[in-house]
């Protein structure tokens, strides 16, 4: 993080001028902080790898006679896990934006902490598709690494999306994956308004829907296959 | 000529206390307990060029340490050790290349190619003419009757093709030393019987000095012509194999059925006796009286399927300790 | 010396021969790395739309920059970056014995003997966005890239050295994971243009955590006048980072307690 805060003062004292894109140094800075903060949480490594590990090894077997299905049992795993570790290190952004006086509207934290736990929700909706791939190819583990990286490039963690030229903008904006971090950093630092917020939650909700009917379909197929024995 | 020697060779290994619960384990954080566990005791010994050296001991006892140090996996807390005259923790190439360790749990050969290219890569490793490493390759495949699987991937074998791949690719070099240690863990019966017997005509051909580990006593009663026991990281017995099941009280399931009827009262051991009339018998008798029962009753008529029951070598091995610290003070240092 | 290129080339085709066996894999590496490459790409020209110069470069020589740490990282990739992931994991399981029982140097087994030659493709794309970056500059000479010659090994080198030196610890404390991640930390220093940085972080990533070696400083010699003293620090430090990894291998071995099973 500190490298891109680096960077920013490095793009700033290119410019010569006070304001990026409307915004001041600063709220660059905050959006950085911020950013860093909600990627961690929104972005699923650890849950997904033992979820492929589950079909790869066979021992998903003792799952299937549970009386929850695998989604739930990992979909609570994860948010538990996530709550836990989100509301300790919720600490560290707050404390160097208060102490750092960087522009943060504490009060809309609570709603873009909502839209990110909303988000994981799709996150492991789309954890429960590659796994779905793991009945069909072996080693899918690097599908997760390609798609974590093609998430962190739509997600907004980078630069803010507004920086984009119209065009991209427009499509990363509507798609549910910058609900990841612009969108609900962006509203916390003062970069995005209320309605982008409620567009966020609406087209979450619709790659939610989409990726559970992929899963749905990925996960029956599979499972007619599947021998049992996971080999 | 002395193959191995060692003087007072010792490894401490150093821990600490772990504790449990969460606020003991922060605590062990900046409070921490060293704990020193001696893997092995100062051991003194030699080991003639040659000779097929068997090594026992129960899990955790250090057979495994010593080997490690003795092909120079790992260095020594003290002492010395001189295997082929080298010193074997410095890894000097032309030591290395003499010698041979085979690890029955682990592999060294490539898991996603097939043996053959796995030999290739060990034959430019180890400086071998290739053409001549082929050969001997299929060799020992053939002795081993496995030249079937040489082209597969190794992913693709079973636990026992997989160990007889390992052990040509430990042999590809005639190494002067080789370290076994479980060369038959894990395997069936019929594959443990093939390598055992694979390796006892291998030694008896070229005469290389060998330290085995096993938890098998047919393993090392069928290879080995001294035994060394290892207790506690300490050097307990050093002999014969047969001086050592002497010493045991160790039992053995004995089964076995006549052509016909015994027709008087047979008895076996002091307190065994056969009844007349009988034709199929089963008892258990005293591991060190095995060869005389068996003469006994091979001796009063045609005995059909004669079936011993394996000793169980961690109990032998167990009853052995037994005995001994009847007989003289624990050598216990904890 | 020349057992050792053989050995290498052997090791080489080999891995080639293992990794055909997951053809899909070959495509995955492909995509991830595209979507690595458009971000470091894409950022840099969201900034440049903002602003004409980050540090003293501006739009063109951040492409030159980019190409030139695309092209390392993938050499990098290629040849090391698999033994080394694997290496705490190999201690764990106790896999280093049996290679330590060779009659080979144990550190030059253990970082090169899996080549990734999935990554070849990425090799190529990254290769190729530096040439088509040069295309762009005018009045680029191309006897310019002979910098390459010597200076791209030193980056390879001193990017091997740093993380050999990281993944190492792992033979002296089983858990290693954070150090680890400590190295990532490090290398994302040396993942961008030098001119971003103050002057004291700029000494510190050519002396004493030389990750700047890795790409700025073979992009400065295409992009400017050749800095001799330069040239001879790098060889230095690449020499010396390679000398100083094999002793703290070494020291790290005599450590090594080996796992009990």
């Amino acid at each position: 993080m500190l490298i891109e805060f680096t960077l920013w003062f490095a793009i700033f004292r290119g410019v010569h001028q006070l304001s990026i894109g409307g915004y001041a140094r600063e709220y660059y800075l905050s959006y950085v902080l911020w950013a860093a903060f909600v990627a961690r949480i929104t972005s699923s490594w650890m849950y997904e790898f033992k979820m492929i590990e589950e079909v790869d090894s066979g021992s998903i077997n003792g799952l299937l006679v549970r009386p929850m299905t695998f989604y739930e049992y990992y979909l609570s795993q994860l948010l538990g896990y996530k709550l836990i570790t989100s509301v300790l290190s919720l600490i560290f952004p707050i404390t160097v934006a208060y102490l750092w006086h960087l522009p943060t509207d504490f009060s809309r934290l609570p709603l873009a902490l909502l839209l990110v736990t909303y988000f994981l929700i799709l996150v492991h909706t789309i954890s429960y598709c590659v796994t779905g791939v793991a009945f069909f190819i072996n080693k899918v583990h690097s599908l997760t690494v390609a798609k974590n990286l093609g998430l962190w490039l739509l997600s907004g963690e980078l630069f803010p999306l507004d920086l984009l030229p119209p065009f991209w903008r427009h499509i990363l904006l509507n798609l549910p994956f910058s609900s990841a971090v612009y969108v609900p950093v962006g509203f916390v630092t003062g970069r995005v308004g209320i309605s982008d917020v409620l567009q966020g939650f609406y087209s979450v909700t619709l790659g939610i829907v989409f990726f559970a009917l992929l899963g749905n379909l990925l996960w029956t197929k599979g499972m007619r296959d599947y021998t049992g024995t996971g080999a | 000529m002395i193959a191995i020697r060692t003087t007072a060779l010792t490894r401490v290994y150093e821990t600490y206390e772990k504790s449990d619960g969460i606020w003991n384990s922060i605590r062990g954080f900046w409070d921490r307990k060293n704990i020193q566990k001696i893997a092995l005791q100062p051991t003194t010994l030699e080991i003639q060029r040659g000779q097929i050296v068997g090594l026992v001991g129960a899990n955790g006892a250090g057979k495994t340490t010593l080997l490690k140090l003795l092909s120079g996996l790992i260095h020594p807390s003290g002492g010395d050790a001189e295997v082929l005259g080298y010193r074997p923790w410095e890894r000097k190439n032309e030591f290395l290349r003499r010698m041979s360790v085979l690890l029955g749990q682990k592999n060294q050969l490539w898991w996603d190619l097939a043996p053959a290219d796995s030999f290739d890569l060990l034959a430019r490793i180890y400086d071998l003419d290739r053409r001549l490493a082929k050969q001997r390759v299929q060799e020992l495949a053939t002795l081993m009757d496995c030249t079937q699987v040489l082209k597969v991937q190794l992913r693709r074998l079973s636990l026992g093709e997989r160990m007889k791949m390992e052990i040509i690719g430990a042999l590809l070099h005639e190494p002067d030393v080789l370290f076994l240690d479980e060369p038959t863990i894990g395997l069936d019966v019929v594959a443990q019987n093939a390598i055992r017997q694979f390796l006892t005509e291998y030694v008896k051909n070229k005469r290389p000095t060998v330290i085995l580990t096993s938890h098998y006593m047919d393993d090392i009663a069928k290879l080995a012509d001294r035994l060394l026991l290892i207790s506690r990281g300490g050097l307990v017995y050093d002999g014969t194999v047969d001086g050592f099941i002497g010493k045991t009280e160790s039992t053995q399931q004995i089964r076995f059925r006549y052509d016909s009827p015994l027709t008087d009262d047979l008895r076996v051991t002091s307190d065994e006796v056969l009844k007349k009339g009988a034709q199929e018998f089963q008892f258990r008798i005293q591991t060190k009286q095995l060869s005389e029962v068996v003469k006994t009753i091979t001796g009063f008529g045609t005995v059909h399927d004669l079936k011993i029951e394996e000793a169980d070598f961690e109990e032998v091995i167990r009853q052995f300790l037994e005995t001994e610290s009847r007989v003289q003070p624990s050598r216990n240092t904890h | 010396m020349k057992k050792y290129v053989e050995l290498y080339w052997a090791f080489f085709r080999a891995s080639f021969i293992a990794d055909m066996e997951f053809r899909a894999n070959f495509l995955t590496r492909i995509l991830t790395d595209i979507f690595w490459y458009v971000a470091q790409v894409g950022s840099f020209e969201v900034f440049y739309q903002f602003t004409p110069k980050i540090g003293d470069w501006g739009r063109a020589e951040t492409r030159v920059f980019l190409g030139i740490l695309f092209v390392v990282d993938a050499i990098y990739m290629v040849m090391f970056n698999e033994n080394l992931d694997q290496l705490p994991e190999k201690v764990r399981r106790g896999q280093l014995d049996l290679l330590l029982a060779k009659p080979v140097n144990s550190q030059f087994m253990l970082s090169l003997q899996k080549a990734n030659t999935a990554i070849l493709g990425n090799f190529i794309l990254g290769a190729s966005w530096l040439v088509w970056a040069l295309l762009q500059r005018p009045d680029f000479s191309w006897w310019r890239t002979l910098w390459l010659l010597v200076l791209i090994p030193c980056g390879v080198c001193i990017f091997y050295c740093v993380r050999f030196l990281f993944a190492t610890t792992s033979v002296m404390f089983t858990k290693a994971e954070n150090i680890q991640y400590l190295w990532y930390q490090i290398y994302r220093l040396g993942m961008r243009p030098d001119s971003i940085y103050v002057p004291w972080m700029r000494v510190l990533i050519l002396s004493i955590v030389p990750v700047g070696i890795i790409a700025s400083v073979p992009a400065r010699f295409l992009l400017e006048a050749p800095n001799y003293p330069m040239l001879l620090w790098a060889i230095f430090l690449a020499g010396f980072a390679l000398f100083l990894s094999s002793r703290f291998w070494l020291y790290a071995l005599g450590k090594y307690s080996s796992a009990s099973s």
